[in-house]
């Protein structure tokens, strides 16, 4: 790729990253194009994703050596489509429970496997003799903590018996695991978007360099020069404001 | 006609809900091909499904561009984005490199999907702040630890965070990436298998009713 193609890339990730900044200060016809365009781009990234993951090598090759099986879920798939089509949408049923019969078929064995005995194990297992003797005091404090934290969550989810007694102050106790288990996912959220938040700010600074002719700081300067007309522009005469 | 309309595929859903089922406790080699198959027919179906989806985006934003509803030119860019990757990427032959060298495809993703998906996720930190801003105020006990957790989960994974711990409560000798890890270890798996186990039991329940025709929303009125 050229460096003419790469410079203009510059710019064009700089003034779309700036565009959906802007959304900061105000909701702007800039903005709207940018995310407009993602949402297009998006797309179209899926689509070609789809064409040459699935497509090609999964439908149209199989077809043109002669394997005409794969036309069962490509019909079935296409019956999808008729959901456009008020008259014959019901076709679209077709597919839809093949999807739903499929997945569901496959979603219980797993979950039963990996979030409903791997989690009782995981729980319980500490407590084995074999762990026991293996194990320190630090470790089978921890594991006493993530068993009884476990059963008080269960109680707090537990709706068959009415809430009070022990059992209210057992799922209580399960309330203060599920808010420490809110935050910490909150906190990790929190970084995960500071950390793309870096990673465009980085960009940014990279696109404001010499090589790409000052890309940021042009971009950043023809904004905020846009928000300063356009805050002239749209404001109100003092006299209609007190009419008002 | 009912048959057609409803029993037919009520039944496509028991007997491919059941034999997949199945194929998990009955380890065979049968099971096995049929499981292959099916993979493969489920991610051809998915391709279809998509374009569900993007039939319905294109019509959506068609029908505002025709009606000249209020902002309908923006619609427009939403087929400049499309094209913008789909034509590079057919024209490439859906490579992102060809050697050292970026391709029309490679150059969309890095310098439109890229930016704009990376920006808009990190607008969300500013709006994520002002709203915990707010969440956070501390009205109980309960609210008190959840702010706890993710401050200590904030300060402990930020290296001006681990400078401020250290000079505040370096006496203590305790690091903060250790209760950071204590915290994630620990109570935090505690409250999270709570919630995988009532969401599994959920998932269970549903799926045994979709497989058995009781729960059939998803497929619309007759």
């Amino acid at each position: 790729m050229s460096e003419t193609m790469m410079i203009f890339g510059g710019w064009v990730a700089a003034g779309l990253t700036i565009f959906l900044f802007s959304f900061l200060y105000k909701d702007n016809p800039f903005f709207k194009i940018a995310e407009h365009l993602y949402l297009g781009a998006g797309m179209g990234w899926v689509f070609q994703t789809m064409l040459f993951q699935t497509w090609i090598p999964k439908v149209w090759e199989p077809l043109r050596a002669g394997d005409y099986y794969v036309l069962i879920p490509s019909l079935l798939g296409l019956t999808l489509v008729t959901q456009f089509f008020p008259k014959i949408s019901w076709v679209s049923r077709y597919g839809f429970t093949f999807i739903m019969g499929y997945g569901s078929g496959l979603v219980i064995p797993l979950t039963i496997s990996t979030d409903l005995m791997k989690q009782i194990g995981g729980t319980i297992s500490p407590f084995m003799v074999s762990e026991i003797t293996r194990g320190n005091a630090t470790s089978l404090l921890n594991a006493a903590i993530v068993a009884i934290g476990f059963i008080c969550v269960l109680f707090y989810f537990f709706f068959s018996v009415e809430h009070k007694g022990v059992i209210k102050k057992a799922s209580n106790v399960g309330i203060y695991f599920l808010m420490l288990y809110f935050g910490a996912a909150f906190g990790n959220t929190v970084m995960g978007r500071f950390s793309l938040l870096y990673g465009r700010f980085d960009d940014l600074y990279k696109y404001s360099g010499e090589r790409f002719h000052y890309a940021t700081f042009v971009i950043l300067g023809a904004m905020v020069l846009y928000f300063i007309v356009d805050h002239f522009r749209t404001r109100k005469p003092a006299v209609e404001e007190e009419a008002a | 006609m009912t048959l057609i309309k409803k029993h037919i595929p009520l039944a496509i859903c028991f007997i491919v809900g059941l034999l997949t089922l199945s194929t998990y406790y009955i380890p065979t080699k049968a099971s096995e091909n049929y499981i292959e198959v099916m993979n493969k027919w489920e991610n051809i179906m998915a391709g279809f499904a998509f374009l569900l989806g993007l039939f319905s985006l294109f019509f959506s934003h068609y029908n505002k561009m025709k009606r000249k509803v209020d902002g309908w030119g923006y619609s427009l860019f939403v087929f400049v984005g499309f094209f913008a990757m789909v034509i590079p990427s057919v024209l490439s032959h859906g490579r992102q490199m060809v050697g050292p060298d970026l391709t029309g495809l490679g150059w969309g993703y890095r310098f439109l999907f890229n930016a704009l998906s990376g920006t808009m996720f990190s607008v969300l930190a500013f709006y994520i702040v002002s709203t915990a801003y707010r969440a956070f105020r501390i009205k109980s006990a309960q609210a008190g630890v959840l702010f706890v957790a993710a401050l200590i989960v904030i300060v402990g994974k930020v290296p001006l965070g681990q400078m401020i711990w250290e000079t505040v409560l370096g006496w203590t000798h305790v690091g903060v990436t250790d209760i950071v890890q204590w915290l994630m270890d620990v109570p935090v798996v505690a409250g999270k298998r709570g919630i995988l186990m009532g969401l599994a039991i959920g998932g269970i329940v549903t799926a045994l009713k979709i497989v058995f025709g009781i729960e059939r929303q998803y497929m619309g009125k007759d």
